[in-house]
């Protein structure tokens, strides 16, 4: 007979509720015609289906609510009875007729709540009698539900301070003396229903068990709203007579929950100065009961007290709360020697949310929280367990959430410690949040020391921490990450020229270890923001103190040699050539001549060493003109050397129009405004002449290999540097030249075999309006292009 | 056969936990107010007799748990209900976003039997913190929000200064007598004069 089915259950409900509805017909109608008698008979009918044992809490809520709902009728009645002359006392015998006990309770609460109303006995001895009949019903269910009637319908009728029912004879103490009765009953009832019935059936009776806890704890809610319990009140006979239930009653389910009620419906200020009665207890809860998640609720509702205004900080202060706190979860982990890491962690990071909230201007506390933490993962191997490691995120990131700001957290000696503690993938998530809260704050990090702190908290992403290879490594997801370190190491910056350098080699120590994967991310940022520092220095006097330990552009630059130079062996030898010219300008700007040549020196080596695709050398030689024409620290001889090494490489680049461009790029090489010294004319027009050459043989290839003669575009362009020259005065550049080279074009371009290529003669018709409009200026230009045909 | 006056009238109260549910009932029942924060646990309720049209009202006003771990035996009070206040404090985006859920979690637990006339209010908590300086629901915005959803009547309310706190439930209570939502008219199959029905579903002992 045991409904264990969910369909069988719904049956009985409804039979309940059919059972309810016709007795509470007839009530209706007894109410209608003001008949005392039937109204009595039907309506403990009705509430004779709350006997049923075969409900679930769930449904048999269901049920009572409807019960309550129709008492809720009756009660009126009552009043409008006694009103009509009936005498309230007589009603309160009368009920007692009721043949079955449960009606009889339900209606003698019912008639105790107008009794009450009524005032013609003391509210507390109307109370008093009715939590002691309520102790007829000693069946958990039916037991907890009638009694949680009875503080629903006595609510508004305690005896409270500057309440309507408060006299004489009735006090405070006494509706709290009923409450706390009521509760302690209900408790009983609670604990008890986990010892009756068969052990197989645990499961569903914690079930029950857990659906009915409100009941319960509602107790509790009425006792916070009772105006009169004060302070005092609460700290000498509230809070230690609710304790002594939760700690005695031993068992699992109650006290977890009840701990959290006490919690949640006291105010804040009582808890603060009660804490040492309130963490007392914990100790003596039984060693299952979720004593974490408690205590952290706890904590975080004293942060948020915290933070609701800074008037209540004193509070916090005057009642030691932080030690008070540490002490007690200190004496609980103790007290649980199997609780997981996860809930120690758990309890720290609470604890380090409500010191940084109430003590934010105690960074010992907080460091002490990450120590404690230290102490109790040490001995322990990196942490597996996913949550728990999620939870170190949190407790990591909440002093950097709270100031908005690494240095602080850089100052916390036992942070790096609990990072020790996170898997290599955990520690990467935690060095990107640190990050992220450096770049969203705009953090300024500025000296070397600060910046040791932080790479060796962030070392999960300058370094592969174990030997293990992570090939499933997202290719994105280590671009993103590697991105992010090159950004912070360019946010680092002092004013003080020494100090930077210190932070320069600093970040270097640390990136140069990160393996052929990372260098290529992290060098380039660490180039560029020594360069910044070089341009900072290069204006200056050097050495103005002639101190011999004092940062000058010499010694960054050899530092920078070397940083670059590990880009080479990786190999990543096209980064390394131009991050070489880079700085080989930087020196040229800074008056260094044998600096400048040896970072040439090293690109060179590097194209003729190391740069062996084709693509990639025209991109290097082109970069390497480009820079060398910007020299003009070089004296003659250096500058020879490099020019010709580079028109030598330019021809002998592999594809002819390849080595045209670069060829013709060389002549500028010989050509440059601003330098009154290179301004070799010839040399200039044997480079044009060079790529004409060139030119031509490529046609010839063309025509060898295809039959037709390839595009006259190389042409027009060789024509384009000629009339550069031309303008700029190079007296080689003569006219005849320019126009034999546009009869040449002009004959290619109508040339049998030429292949029409729209672009080119687009090009060249543009090239061509382009002397006519300098023609047509005027001037000394005009007159220069005035013999040329077009 | 006359039908029993409605003198009764049932209003429940929802909304996040923390946007002042309780401390609104307290104002308008007691004319009290506090500012610590202190939970309910599952649901209470409070009666204040109020005047309408020469007529005298029960209000019965249903206080809930904004924290579902504090709702352990479900919302079977709901039933019968007639008019929801939702509630939510203008200094909480959360707690207004949440609106639809508790009003559809309403609809759906209560089923009252014309879910697209049940009459609700909206009451949007909390004006009197910081002066105003805190707050991030705008006025207009509830506005909207309650015309989208069938022309809900909105106050804005403090429950701490007792601001448009009496006006709220004024229109509360009218909407509740309007409501209509008639309780199941019950009619036995045979109607049984005299005899006491026997209890043939009892069990277990005699209580």
């Amino acid at each position: 007979m045991i409904a264990d089915g969910v369909e069988d259950e719904e049956k009985w409900l409804a039979a309940g509720i059919a059972g309810l509805q016709q007795n509470a017909f007839y009530m209706h109608r007894a109410l209608d015609s003001n008949n005392l008698r039937d109204a009595l008979k039907y309506s403990a009918q009705m509430l004779s289906e709350l006997r049923t044992s075969r409900l679930s809490p769930h449904k048999y809520y269901e049920l009572y609510m409807r019960a309550f709902d129709e008492l809720r009728k009756l009660e009126m009645f009552f009043k409008e009875e006694t009103r009509r002359g009936c005498s309230i006392v007589d009603l309160y015998e009368l009920v007692q007729h009721a043949g079955n006990i449960l009606p009889r309770l339900y209606l003698l609460c019912t008639v105790g709540s107008v009794y009450i109303k009524s005032k013609e006995a003391p509210a507390k001895d109307v109370l008093k009698d009715l939590v002691e009949m309520c102790r007829g019903i000693q069946h958990p269910v039916r037991g907890l539900f009638l009694r949680s009637y009875l503080a629903q319908v006595s609510r508004d009728k305690l005896p409270d301070i500057g309440s309507e029912y408060e006299g004489d004879a009735d006090t405070v103490v006494d509706a709290v003396e009923f409450v706390l009765q009521n509760f302690t009953e209900m408790n009983k009832l609670w604990v008890r229903m986990q010892h009756q019935g068969p052990a197989r059936e645990k499961e569903k009776r914690e079930k029950e068990r857990s659906e009915l806890r409100d009941l319960v704890g509602k107790n509790l809610h009425v006792l916070s709203q009772v105006e009169g319990i004060d302070l005092d009140m609460y700290k000498e006979t509230v809070l230690p007579r609710v304790l002594e239930q939760v700690v005695n009653c031993k068992d699992e389910i109650a006290q977890y929950y009840l701990m959290d009620c006490i919690i949640q419906v006291f105010p804040d200020e009582y808890h603060l100065q009660t804490l040492d009665v309130l963490l007392g207890a914990f100790p003596q809860l039984q060693p299952t009961v979720d004593i974490k998640t408690v205590l952290s609720r706890l904590m975080e509702r004293l942060s948020n007290y915290a933070a609701s205004s800074a008037d209540v900080l004193p509070e916090f202060l005057q009642v030691e709360a932080f030690s008070k706190l540490n002490n007690a979860i200190g004496k609980v982990i103790e007290a649980q020697p199997d609780m997981p890491i996860l809930g120690v962690i758990t309890l720290y990071s609470s604890l380090l949310t409500f010191t940084l909230h109430v003590h934010p201007d105690r960074l010992d506390y907080a460091d002490q929280v990450l120590g404690a933490c230290v102490k109790k993962l040490s001995g322990k191997e990196k942490l597996e367990d996913k949550k728990a490691t999620k939870q170190i995120v949190a407790l990591l990131s909440a002093p950097l959430d709270k100031y908005n700001d690494i240095v602080t957290a850089l100052k916390l000696s036992n942070y790096p410690r609990v990072m020790e503690y996170l898997d290599s993938e955990t520690n990467k998530v935690m060095a990107t949040v640190i990050i992220q809260s450096i770049m969203k704050n705009k953090t300024r990090i500025s000296t070397a020391d600060r910046v040791e702190a932080l790479f060796e908290l962030i070392k999960g992403l300058i370094k592969d921490l174990d030997d293990t290879f992570h090939d499933e490594v997202d290719e994105d997801d280590f671009k993103e990450e590697q991105n992010s370190v090159a950004r912070l190491i360019q946010l680092l910056h002092s004013d003080d020229p020494e100090e930077m350098f210190k932070i320069i080699c600093t970040v270097r120590k640390h990136i140069l270890g990160g393996g052929p994967k990372r260098l290529p991310f992290t060098v380039p940022p660490l180039v560029f923001s020594s360069l910044k520092l070089v341009r900072q220095l290069q204006g200056q006097e050097e050495n103005p103190f002639g101190e011999e330990e004092s940062t000058t552009p010499k010694k960054i630059f050899q530092v920078l040699n070397q940083t670059v130079e590990t880009l080479s062996n990786i190999p990543a030898p096209e980064l390394a050539l131009q991050l070489f010219l880079q700085c080989a300008e930087a020196a040229n700007d800074c008056d260094l001549e044998p600096v400048a040549y040896e970072f040439f020196t090293q690109a060179y080596i590097l194209y003729e060493e190391e740069i062996s695709d084709s693509r990639a050398q025209v991109t290097a030689i082109h970069l390497i003109i480009g820079t060398l024409q910007r020299m003009h620290v070089f004296g003659v001889e250096n500058r020879d050397t490099l020019t010709h090494k580079a028109t030598g490489y330019s021809a002998k680049l592999l594809k002819k129009p390849d080595q045209c461009r670069a060829v013709y790029a060389c002549s500028h090489l010989f050509w440059v405004d601003d330098q009154d010294n290179v301004k070799d004319g010839e040399r200039v027009l044997l480079c044009l002449k060079r790529a004409l050459r060139i030119a031509n043989a490529a046609q010839q290839m063309s025509n060898a290999a295809r039959g037709s003669a390839g595009s006259v575009t190389l042409f027009v362009e060789i024509l384009n540097k000629y009339l550069y020259f031309f303008e700029k005065g190079n007296p080689q550049i003569t006219v005849a030249a320019i126009q034999s080279l546009i009869e040449l074009i002009t004959t290619e371009m109508h040339s049998d075999s030429s292949t029409p290529d729209p672009a080119a003669d687009a090009f060249f018709a543009s090239t061509l309006r382009y002397m006519e409009f300098q023609k047509q200026k005027g001037g000394a230009i005009g007159e220069k292009y005035e013999p040329i045909k077009v | 056969m006359p039908s029993r006056r409605r003198t009764l009238l049932k209003v429940i109260i929802l909304g996040d936990s923390g946007v002042g549910k309780t401390s609104l009932m307290n104002q308008y029942v007691n004319k009290k107010f506090s500012n610590q924060y202190k939970a309910t646990i599952g649901a209470d309720f409070l009666t204040k007799e109020v005047q309408f049209e020469d007529r005298l009202f029960t209000l019965q006003i249903w206080d809930t748990a904004g924290q579902e771990r504090f709702q352990s035996l479900g919302v079977a009070f709901y039933r019968g209900a007639d008019c929801c206040v939702l509630v939510y404090d203008v200094n909480s985006m959360k707690s207004f976003d949440n609106l639809n859920n508790w009003r559809e979690e309403f609809l759906i637990q209560a089923s009252p039997s014309d879910p697209e006339n049940f009459p609700f209010v909206v009451l949007g908590n909390k004006i009197d913190v910081d002066g105003g300086n805190s707050r991030v629901v705008s006025e207009k915005k509830a506005r909207a929000w309650c015309a989208s959803k069938g022309n809900i009547p909105y106050f804005e309310t403090s429950a701490k200064e007792g601001v448009n706190v009496e006006e709220a439930f004024q229109c509360i209570a009218k909407d509740a007598l309007k409501s209509g939502e008639e309780e199941d008219i019950y009619l036995p199959d045979t109607i049984d004069v005299g005899s006491s029905s026997s209890q043939p579903r009892s069990s277990g002992c005699e209580c």
